[in-house]
């Protein structure tokens, strides 16, 4: 494929993607836009622990703390403090980092396995803490999480709005925010991936000693990832409690940090797209099974003695995760990729003359 | 002084079975140089079959079903699944792991529900008087036995053919290969040993005072982990040690909680992993693992 | 002003092993320095103490006012230190271009914030040292493979990017480990001819870990061996070449190999 139909291939993708994105909302019911909304949130998640796992491989099973940060500071932030609700949020954030840079004795030395299971400390005394400091964390069944409020604008289902005949509440108006937040994360990481940093945490990940001797100060820079996630991972829990209106301990447990692991892992280790496809791939999973559960032949409502779609989903994900790892190295943006070339060497039996395209940083 | 003394022989005993997980995590580790986080699950599939069989069997036969079980099942994930993607860095190995984790746990959870299995030992809730203090006597049992199979172990591992080619190649694969050593068979027979020593934790993790197997017996599984890495993921002294000081944490916190209720309920479950991140500040490969030659 | 690299009495002690023994030698500015020795000498690990990856037990190494022993691999390479790797060490992954640009990193600046949001300042680094890089690999002779993920080039292509993303440092004194190993003889030539002409145009220090002796006698100004960790000669190649201790170290007593 020559360079400018490959600009304009691209380009109509994306044309189809941005208009698919927009007008969602004018035609999915509740429950598919509370989905989308919910694989925004994790795809900006899976953008933070890819930047830490796969960019930088630094293995950590903590990310959830920070999801549970973000989204119980922005509780307290507006609800007790009485910030504005967006500049709860952005403190929120702030305060994850924090948090992440708190930790950076253990993230900037450690590494591997050791990293790893230090960041369960993480999870296990941050679900300690969710449960037990009832006043700030509601305790066991948490607290609710009020609505943002953007400039007068009320991201919940009342005062009532309706556009084009279609009532606009609280899911419909939050797709929105979440595409825009989701972009400008995706933006970011992506700049960062292109840039200086990016380079300097892929030669960390493949040859930390080699990084160091060209003037990569190592420790720093898993530190300043460390961070860097943490922010993603907050960001995320914001969103997550505003999707959820919700925010309980039992969520932000061991299993979401696996969850997000398994979500790089399969959409592909590294790179910005291959975490938004894995984010989309294992939210949708749970959901789709929930939905189409009487179709399925072993699927079947949760306690009923079969497999509920949640424990479904997570067995089909568990055996992607080893699936891809064994057979689809590049995940399944890897596939895609590959795909891709594919077609155009098809093509060159007929038209001779393109060249594939050169490998790049994502 | 009593309560004291009876936490700490407590702890001790919850250590040693601490360590007996904690050393198979680390033989897997020296042997393979992969970290399993498959193990908690491995543990209890070694305790839901001692679980499923005892009414069939009686205990001991289940027991040793559980135990072989729990071999298969870590023999067939390093010969299945390990051995397939050695191809990739540590990291991706681990991720494996990871996901065989995911698949076994949560359909093992999906089977037990919400019961609480017994296993039918015949220790039952009976104690034992010493002295002051009062001991379960499935914790003296649990105590002795630990104790018996990490002597035997750290002995086999010393002087065994064994023991020697699983330290050769946790040293250095290749050369050990062009010794003659079967790497497959090291790792296979680590992963078996593993699981084994795995269903022997869960039996007493499972036992009196507990009240059964059920869902939350994998998170006390997972306080292996952080006792295998304060002590040092690469040596078996390391698992015997932070096995040790994890139980007698866990006990001492969970002992002492209405005069440290100020920490909240449940410290004993997430002080082990406090003092794991302590130690880590301090020697970040633990106790006794091998400080990396280079910095970076 | 480039300062002389002065090592002295290093010793490295590990696993009860000892590696190096009280080893010293002077690279003279702007001179090339060769280090040999027969396999288990202790090159790597002496490399390694001078980048800053292995800590020394005792003794000192200076490079003008700043004293290696204390310093981390990053800030000797501060100090215009640049080094490559017996078994290459790039990224597979990456293009020539993204490999170079790492020996770039301590010359630029640009961080999170400006790498993320993709300010002026970050693009316009980019794009000059982007410049900089091509110069290097043209006189390098890469400039054809800048856009080819290094995994896919021939073994000799790699030794020279290596050599290309060391000098994208702008180094003051460059160590080269084994530069022409695994290489034909036509390859090691282009190398050999590479290195002299990176002296002769830069003036920069060169040390050298290296085997082939012809090599050694043809561009080195002088010559440390070791055996054993420990130094047994020091001087110019034709003495060294002569030196009964050094052909002793790598041939073994008369006696014994005639046996």
């Amino acid at each position: 494929m020559s360079r400018r139909s490959r600009w304009i291939t691209l380009g109509a993708v994306w044309g189809v993607v941005v208009v698919a994105a927009v007008v969602a909302p004018f035609y999915l019911e509740g429950f598919w836009l509370q989905t989308g909304l919910f694989a925004m949130s994790a795809a900006v998640g899976a953008i933070g622990i890819n930047l830490l796992t796969g960019a930088t491989g630094q293995l950590s099973l903590g990310h959830a703390f920070f999801l549970a940060v973000g989204a119980y500071a922005y509780v307290y932030l507006s609800t007790d403090v009485g910030l504005p609700t967006p500049l709860a949020a952005v403190v929120a954030v702030i305060l994850a980092g924090v948090a992440g840079g708190l930790f950076s004795p253990i993230a900037g030395r450690l590494k591997g396995a050791y990293l790893g299971i230090a960041t369960l400390a993480l999870i296990f005394g941050g679900q300690h803490v969710l449960f037990n400091a009832e006043p700030l964390t509601g305790g066991y069944n948490g607290r609710a999480v009020p609505p943002m409020e953007l400039f007068g604008f009320v991201f919940a289902d009342s005062p009532g709005l309706v556009l084009l005949n279609v009532p606009f509440g609280a899911l419909e108006r939050l797709w929105f925010l979440g595409l825009l937040v989701l972009a400008a994360a995706a933006a970011f990481a992506r700049g960062v991936l292109r840039g200086r940093p990016g380079l300097a945490m892929n030669t960390i990940r493949d040859h930390e000693i080699a990084a160091g001797v060209m003037g990569v100060p190592v420790a720093r820079y898993r530190a300043g990832v460390f961070v860097l996630s943490s922010m993603y991972g907050g960001l995320a829990g914001v969103l997550v409690a505003l999707v959820f209106q919700r925010a309980v301990p039992d969520y932000f447990g061991f299993l979401l940090s696996l969850d997000y692991l398994a979500m790089i892992v399969i959409g592909g280790l590294g790179s910005v797209a291959g975490a938004v496809i894995g984010a989309v791939f294992v939210s949708l999973l749970p959901q789709l099974l929930t939905r189409y559960s009487d179709a399925l032949p072993l699927v079947a409502e949760p306690g009923s003695g079969g497999v509920s779609p949640a424990e479904a989903a997570r067995i089909l994900y568990g055996a992607a995760v080893v699936t891809v790892v064994l057979f689809l190295p590049g995940g399944l943006l890897g596939l895609a990729t590959r795909l891709r070339r594919v077609i155009p060497r098809i093509k060159e039996l007929r038209w001779p003359n393109s060249a594939p395209a050169p490998a790049s940083r994502r | 002084m009593t309560t004291f003394l009876e936490l700490l022989v407590n702890g001790i005993s919850v250590g040693a079975v601490y360590a007996l997980i904690a050393l198979g995590f680390v033989v897997i580790f020296k042997a393979t140089e992969v970290v399993n986080f498959t193990h908690a699950s491995l543990l209890l599939a070694g305790g839901f079959l001692v679980a499923k069989l005892h009414p069939a069997l009686g205990f001991w036969l289940a027991l040793a079903a559980g135990v072989a079980g729990a071999a298969l099942v870590g023999a067939l994930i390093e010969f299945l699944i390990i051995r397939r993607a050695r191809v990739g860095s540590h990291g991706v190995l681990a991720i494996v792991t990871i996901g065989v984790d995911i698949l076994l746990t949560t359909e093992l959870t999906r089977e037990i529900g919400t019961d609480v299995l017994a296993l039918g030992d015949p220790w039952r809730d009976q104690v034992l008087h010493l002295g002051p203090i009062t001991i379960a006597e499935t914790r003296i049992v649990a105590l002795g036995v630990a104790a018996a199979l990490i002597t035997a172990f750290l002995l086999a591992f010393k002087f065994t053919g064994w023991g020697v080619a699983m330290r050769a190649t946790a040293e250095d694969a290749e050369t050990a290969a062009l010794m003659g050593v079967r790497l497959g068979r090291v790792s296979l027979s680590a992963w078996a040993v593993a699981g084994a020593l795995a269903a022997i934790a869960a039996l007493f993790l499972c036992v009196f005072p507990t009240p059964g197997l059920d869902r939350s017996t994998t998170a006390a599984a997972m306080k292996a982990f952080p006792a295998a890495i304060l002590g040092g993921l690469d040596s078996t002294t390391g698992a015997l040690a932070g096995g040790l000081i994890v139980g007698v944490t866990e006990a001492l916190m969970s002992g002492y909680q209405s005069q440290l209720a100020f920490l909240g309920r449940g410290i004993g479950d997430a002080a082990p992993f406090l003092v794991m991140i302590v130690i880590l500040l301090f020697r970040p490969a633990g106790i006794f693992g091998t400080k990396e030659l280079a910095r970076v | 002003m480039i300062p002389e690299l002065v090592v002295s009495d290093v010793t490295v002690r590990f696993a009860g092993l000892v590696a190096l023994d009280a080893v010293s030698f002077t690279v003279r500015p702007g001179s090339t320095h060769a280090l040999i020795g027969p396999n288990g000498a202790g090159k790597s690990t002496c490399f390694n103490v001078l980048s800053g990856v292995y800590r020394a037990t005792s003794g000192s190494v200076r490079f003008g006012d700043a004293e290696l022993t204390a310093s981390r691999p990053h800030q000797v390479a501060a100090l215009g230190v640049a080094r490559t790797f017996q078994n290459i060490a790039l990224s597979p992954r990456l293009t020539v271009r993204d490999n170079l640009m790492l020996g770039r990193h301590r010359l630029t600046r640009s961080g999170f914030v400006s790498a993320g949001l993709r300010l002026p300042s970050a693009r316009r680094e980019a794009v000059r040292h982007g410049a900089r890089v091509e110069e290097i690999a043209a006189f390098v002779g890469v400039a054809d493979a800048l856009p080819t993920p290094v995994g896919l080039l021939p073994y000799g292509t790699q030794k020279r990017v290596e050599l290309a993303r060391a000098l994208c440092m702008e180094p003051r004194l460059l160590l080269l480990d084994e530069p022409v190993a695994g290489m034909n003889s036509e390859e090691r030539r282009e190398m050999a001819d590479l290195i002299v002409s990176v002296r002769e145009s830069l003036g920069i220090s060169i040390l050298l870990v290296e085997h082939d002796m012809g090599i050694v006698m043809r561009i080195a100004d002088s010559v440390t061996v070791l055996d054993f960790g420990k130094r047994i000669a020091d001087g110019e190649p034709d003495e060294i070449q002569r030196d009964p201790e050094v052909i002793r170290a790598y041939l073994g007593d008369i006696e014994e190999s005639a046996s």
